[in-house]
């Protein structure tokens, strides 16, 4: 039953035209996804499905079927369906130049995170790009870290559903965004994991952040404040998930000149912070190198 | 044993640390003082618009450049059009073309100025409700509450007989205690039990000279009762030799900082965009006497000095540090200043109040920037700023200061001379309240009338560069909004022409 809801949930997230082509072929080729208990049909590559990959993805024009066979074969055997596999092989063209022990490899990496089956294969699916993670450590050190900051393993991976960048990016660039989130804006974690914002920039956070604020439509709630009650800020997936233009007309209520005028000066007024504080650093610099030298002297 | 713990175990205080509200919360400041004094009150005024405004206000603003004649002007003008600005000239004369392809525009004066009357009144009165019940509040069963406030008399009045009993002979005490509240008295017989019972105050001591909030709100009023005239005002010429430089709306670059000419000169001065409006709709001709009544930091007089228009122009400012100003800018831009323009007293730096001026009659043109709540610089500097709390009295009683100057410097106009009133504030109270309080004064002590100009034809002229107010809710003036495409202002400005 759970299954299947997440499974429509999964299908109402918008995804790129090429795989929706390819899922749709997909369907009607096989019996399709819904049925929960998976058929022999859904594990067979034929050609038509080949050739429709193909078309998606003239990438893969130059691989032979034996290859395809054998990735397919790969997958099948960790129990992806054909399916998932021609959307990760469309995603990824590189996956099919793999060969079959790199690819389980990788697979095992990312069973180590213990997302569970079903989910783990949503996610690479959702993303084949996360198929090019080799390095096991620096991957469960990463997705430790997340789980410092966000609970649960379950967690984690819708973080990871939503922002798949997190994978790769630095963990100071990581934790200054939800300090930032958390301290400044005032969030709450469940709200952080609903939303794409971290895989944008600090910088463009601050920049919504700061023009909601000077709006007057955002105000951080008081420390005092339950944080069960809801406020009356707009959502963090409505700041972040948005393009400028509807970001600016449907959440701020201004044009889009407007906002684009605001990002230009932002971006300027955030380099003049940071080259003061710069010159502020510098400034005591020089005064340490000042009192050392006078140290010496006396000694 | 026991001791031996004692000293090993450190004592920790768990109230507090970095989690307790009380620290992470901020500390409010001047800046957020003005914040809130603005989101109340324009709020109101301007309605679903002030958003916008306010963003604007709480970023950077946009400059415009002035080229320095007495530098290497061309080079500097090739310059800034290489770095992509426009000349205003340019502009003007586009903009004057189109104009005169359309008809000339049909401007009803007094449109939208019932609203802002009424949000007006409607400000005032919640102000007064606000400052009433703090005093009174809601909960107590107290019957009567005073409709106003007025501090001043009645506060005086009741205490004042109190006062006086302790000294006054027998008869007079005894006269007096026949107008005593029987209904108050306290009979000793039913016992002392009484004199502990809730008594309310019904004065309070020590608010003699407290100036309520909305006090302040009181100095727009609509009432007039002397003539009032308006003229579209159609008569206006771009100087010859003035070059102002801005980049088109939208367009947020910043110009090169200025740098130092043949002539030791800098090469262009940066002000706010909206501040070369005054001085340049004020249209100054050429031959004519011009003063600057609060003319600090001198951009203003320096752009009517750029024109070579004025005969003489008066620089004038109240502090001597101000003065030191506007001397250190026009070193800074005029060639051979002391020689060539104190010298020949083409330019005079005076520092007087306003107020107090006196050369009555003999100027023919007048720009007064007088001085206001600043509202872009009071949410940006903390430093002296005006919302302090200690400064109250002061930011209160500004209209009354404004209005002073203005109607002092109405006496200054010769017959047919031009004035320009302006301001760098939002709030209607310091604007067309000032300028009606002005006229209004300027007709019941000196019998002086004037003409208040109509400058939405002007204006059309720089609709490209500025946002201006509309549909136009101001009755004597115009004034440029805070927009971010184009960050100019705010600043307000109302022409007035005396009659001959």
């Amino acid at each position: 039953m759970i299954r299947k809801v997440i499974i429509q949930i999964h299908r109402s997230i918008a995804r790129p035209l090429i795989s929706q082509q390819v899922r749709c072929f997909a369907k009607a080729g096989t019996g399709g996804v819904e049925s929960i208990e998976p058929t022999s049909a859904d594990y067979e590559l034929q050609k038509e499905h080949i050739a429709e990959a193909v078309k998606a993805q003239p990438l893969l024009s130059s691989v032979s079927p034996q290859l395809w066979q054998k990735a397919h074969e790969t997958f099948a055997n960790h129990g992806l369906n054909t399916n998932s596999f021609l959307q990760i092989v469309t995603g990824n063209p590189k996956v099919l130049m793999r060969s079959p022990q790199k690819i389980i490899e990788t697979l095992e990496h990312w069973r180590s995170c213990q997302f569970g089956e079903f989910f783990l294969f949503q996610l690479i699916t959702k993303y084949p790009a996360l198929m090019d993670v080799s390095d096991k450590r620096r991957l469960l050190k990463q997705i430790t870290f997340l789980q410092g900051y966000v609970g649960s393993s379950k967690n984690v991976w819708k973080l990871l559903m939503n922002c798949p960048t997190l994978i790769e990016q630095s963990t100071e660039t990581i934790e200054a965004k939800i300090v930032y989130m958390k301290e400044v804006m005032r969030l709450e974690i469940p709200e952080i994991i609903k939303s794409e914002a971290l895989s944008k920039s600090l910088d463009e956070i601050k920049c919504r952040h700061v023009f909601l604020e000077r709006l007057a439509l955002f105000k951080p709630r008081s420390p005092k404040a339950d944080p069960n009650e809801p406020s009356k800020n707009p959502r963090l997936y409505k700041i972040t998930d948005t393009s400028d233009k509807s970001f600016a007309n449907k959440v701020c209520h201004v044009s889009h000149a407007e906002f684009e005028a605001f990002k230009e000066l932002f971006a300027r007024e955030l380099e003049r912070q940071r080259k003061e504080e710069e010159e502020d650093d510098a400034d005591d610099e020089d005064y340490d190198d000042d009192y050392n030298t006078i140290d010496v002297q006396v000694k | 044993m026991l001791r031996a713990r004692n000293i090993l175990v450190v004592p920790q205080r768990w109230k507090g640390g970095k989690t307790r509200w009380s620290i992470q919360q901020k500390k409010k400041n001047n800046t957020d003082r003005a914040l809130e004094n603005f989101d109340d009150f324009y709020g109101s005024v301007f309605g679903v618009r002030w958003r916008s405004i306010r963003a604007a206000l709480l970023t950077e603003n946009k400059y415009i450049a002035m080229v320095n004649n007495f530098g290497d002007n061309e080079k500097t003008c090739s310059k800034l059009e290489m770095d992509g600005a426009i000349n205003i000239r340019a502009l003007v004369q586009l903009a004057k073309e189109r104009q005169t392809e359309t008809q000339t525009p049909n401007i009803d004066t007094n449109q939208n100025s019932q609203e802002v009357e009424d949000k007006m009144d409607a400000i005032t009165r919640k102000q007064k409700d606000k400052e009433i019940h703090l005093i009174y509040p809601e909960n107590t069963n107290e019957a009567h509450v005073p409709e106003n406030l007025d501090y001043n008399s009645t506060a005086n009045e009741n205490i004042s007989p109190q006062m006086q009993s302790k000294e006054t002979p027998l008869r007079s005490t005894t006269e007096s205690s026949v107008s005593i509240d029987h209904t108050r008295i306290v009979d000793p017989e039913h016992g002392t039990g009484a004199l502990y019972d809730f008594i309310p105050a019904s004065s309070i001591k020590g608010m003699e000279d407290w100036i309520p909030e909305s006090d302040h709100y009181k100095y727009y009023q609509t009432n007039a009762d002397f003539p009032l005239q308006f003229e579209l005002e159609q008569d206006f010429t771009f100087p010859e030799n003035l070059a102002l430089y801005t980049y088109e709306m939208g367009n947020c670059s910043e110009f090169r900082p200025p740098n130092k000419c043949l002539t030791g000169v800098l090469s262009h001065y940066l002000m706010d965009g909206a501040s070369i409006l005054p001085p340049l709709l004020l249209n100054v001709k050429p031959g004519e006497r011009v003063l600057d009544a609060c003319a600090a930091p001198g951009g203003k007089s320096l752009l009517m000095l750029q024109t070579l228009y004025p005969e003489q122009l008066v620089c004038n400012d109240v502090m001597e540090s101000r003065v030191n100003r506007i001397r250190k800018v026009m070193k800074e831009y005029l060639f051979d200043f002391d020689e060539r323009w104190l010298g020949q007293q083409r330019l005079i730096l005076n520092q007087c109040d306003a107020r107090n001026l006196d050369d009555y009659g003999s100027y023919d043109k007048i720009l007064i920037d007088v001085p206001c709540t600043n509202d872009r610089h009071s949410l940006m500097e903390n430093d002296n700023n005006i919302f302090k709390p200690t400064r109250v009295k002061e930011r209160l009683r500004i209209p009354e200061l404004q209005a002073g100057i203005l109607a002092n410097c109405m006496r200054l106009l010769k017959p047919g001379g031009s004035l320009m009133y302006s301001t760098c504030s939002l709030s209607p109270v310091q604007n067309d309240g000032v300028v009606h309080m002005a006229l209004q004064k300027a007709f019941n002590d000196d019998g002086l009338t004037f003409i208040v100009k109509d400058l939405s034809y002007l204006t059309q002229l720089f609709s490209d560069i500025y946002r201006f107010e509309y549909p136009k809710s101001l009755k004597y003036g115009q004034m440029v909004l805070p927009y971010l495409p184009a960050n100019f202002g705010p600043m307000y400005f109302s022409k007035i022409t005396r009659t001959e």
